[in-house]
């Protein structure tokens, strides 16, 4: 699940340098990921993972990073 | 002229500029420019900017191009000129508003000649330090191109940056035909829903030739923070821009829009470069969005903000974000009156746009500054078409927000735009107007 996010993040929506080097708890915020980038993000996991992930949820905290990317959408609700 | 240039075709996204870019001339004014200025606390290398000019004319031979018409479609021919930096001196004893004020007077300088520079780099020298005002034909570049370009300048590594490919023709390139026709329709439906809601606007006057004016509203950093808490807490983590849209909807709502007809229909780009990319600088690279609310949606706070982020929900989840691709792709082969026709009209025959609007998101210059000098401020300044003869900037520079309105004059009423600024205030941060 991590990969295909990290792939998705870093293909679409936010330039790295060295991608490949980006750890599972380095900053998506920090990186650049922006409010935009964000709703594109959730949308793409929704899809690809089958699970619901409500706007009151989109926090900092659950899209901080991969590791809290992955914990959020473990946790959500199948669609 | 450079008798071995090749000729670089307008993207689809350039042409969509370029028509609004006619619009504008159309109505007697210079046409669809856009303003990026830094305030410097101190003056820059100047010889060092006038050396990475000429990098970038030798770079990106696009920079210093002259557009060209090859039969129905358009194209910027490279002609290896030069740019110069433009030196300009505030008089003594004038305030800080002065570099402002000429930043705003060459803007309104007469409508430039085909031949003239797609893009010019002014140094406004006030006090001990100035503005750098970067000042460009849209059909060029789009905001974002402008914020890369003014990395090249003042980059370390200006051999990063790199000329590429339209981000539109490689998205383009990856849907099959079926996936084409799909999204066009759903844009197309897309579109028809917009065109029925008929737009508020800010003057009823719909004819130039207006002199373009600015007002520049920066919120300290603790109002800034405090815009950003309540923004997390109506439109979420996603929905930032979404949150300025919307009290922008409610300001003109509740200070009486001069043209009050059914709604707001507020016009946005959607970039498709990834954040942070130096790549690619020149062309546009952007799909439109639109926030729309009825009046009756305005008025109710809370509300607006909920419907604003489902709608936008809504426009990502069925891919609305990148219908536009196919259509703007079609809209190509439209003469410019034709596809400003159908980008502007209701289906009533009024203005779609209630006001221009782009969030240039955040920037940052840090410690390092620009060349070494501390960025104290930014601002933003475009033209744009008459209705809705309004446009508002955002953007946060090291997390401090500034919204620039630019607006026609004297179209806008200047009371009733003070007005509307004063409702923003409230709107932005919460509090009685």
């Amino acid at each position: 699940m991590k990969e295909q996010l990290k792939q998705f993040i870093f293909s679409e929506l936010v330039y790295h340098e060295a991608p490949e080097s980006f750890g599972e708890e380095g900053d998506l915020l920090e990186a650049g990921l922006d409010s935009m980038g964000i709703m594109r993000l959730i949308m793409f996991a929704e899809k690809e993972f089958g699970v619901t992930l409500p706007d009151t949820e989109i926090e900092p905290d659950n899209v901080r990073s991969l590791n809290a990317l992955e914990k959020w959408i473990r946790q959500a609700p199948r669609a | 002229m450079n008798e071995t240039a090749i000729p670089i075709a307008f993207n689809p996204a350039d042409y969509f500029t370029y028509v609004l870019h006619q619009e504008i001339r159309n109505a007697g004014m210079p046409g669809g420019y856009g303003g990026f200025a830094l305030e410097l606390g101190g003056e820059p290398d100047l010889e060092r900017i006038q050396q990475r000019l000429d990098l970038l004319v030798e770079q990106f031979p696009r920079a210093s191009a002259r557009l060209e018409q090859r039969g129905k479609r358009f194209a910027w021919m490279p002609t290896g000129r030069r740019i110069p930096l433009e030196r300009h001196h505030c008089p003594h004893g004038e305030g800080a508003g002065a570099g402002l004020r000429i930043a705003v007077e060459i803007f309104n300088q007469p409508v430039p000649s085909p031949d003239s520079l797609p893009l010019r780099l002014h140094w406004i020298a006030a006090g001990g330090g100035g503005l750098l005002l970067l000042n460009w034909m849209h059909p060029l570049l789009d905001a974002r191109g402008a914020k890369i370009l003014l990395d090249f300048l003042c980059s370390g590594q200006p051999g990063k940056f790199k000329e590429s490919p339209p981000l539109i023709g490689e998205k383009l390139a990856q849907w099959s035909w079926w996936k084409k026709i799909g999204l066009f329709l759903k844009a197309r439906r897309h579109n028809h829903a917009a065109i029925s809601l008929d737009s508020c606007l800010p003057t009823a006057m719909e004819e130039g030739p207006q002199c373009l004016r600015l007002r520049v509203r920066r919120y300290s950093k603790e109002e800034s923070r405090r815009i950003a808490s309540l923004a997390q807490q109506y439109t979420g983590l996603a929905g930032k821009t979404l949150y300025t849209l919307g009290c922008l909807m409610r300001a003109m709502e509740l200070e009486g829009p001069p043209v009050a007809k059914a709604g707001y229909c507020i016009p946005y780009a959607f970039n498709l470069r990834r954040q942070n990319a130096p790549t690619p600088v020149f062309g546009n690279h952007v799909s439109c969005l639109f926030a729309r609310a009825t009046r009756e949606q305005a008025r109710q706070r809370k509300g607006l903000f909920a419907h604003l982020l489902a709608q936008y929900r809504q426009t990502v989840q069925e891919e609305l974000d990148i219908a536009y691709l196919p259509l703007m792709w079609l809209g190509q082969w439209l003469s410019p009156a034709r596809y400003a026709k159908r980008l502007r009209q209701q289906r009533s025959g009024g203005e779609l746009s209630s006001v221009w609007f782009s969030d240039i998101g955040e920037l940052r210059f840090g410690q390092e500054g620009f060349l070494g000098v501390q960025v104290s401020g930014m601002f933003h300044l475009c033209w744009m078409t008459l209705p809705p003869g309004l446009a508002l900037l955002a953007g946060q520079l090291d997390g401090q927000t500034t919204l620039s309105y630019s607006y026609l004059h004297p179209a806008v009423d200047e009371a009733w735009l003070d007005r509307l600024m004063a409702g923003m205030d409230a709107e932005l941060l919460e509090t009685e107007a």
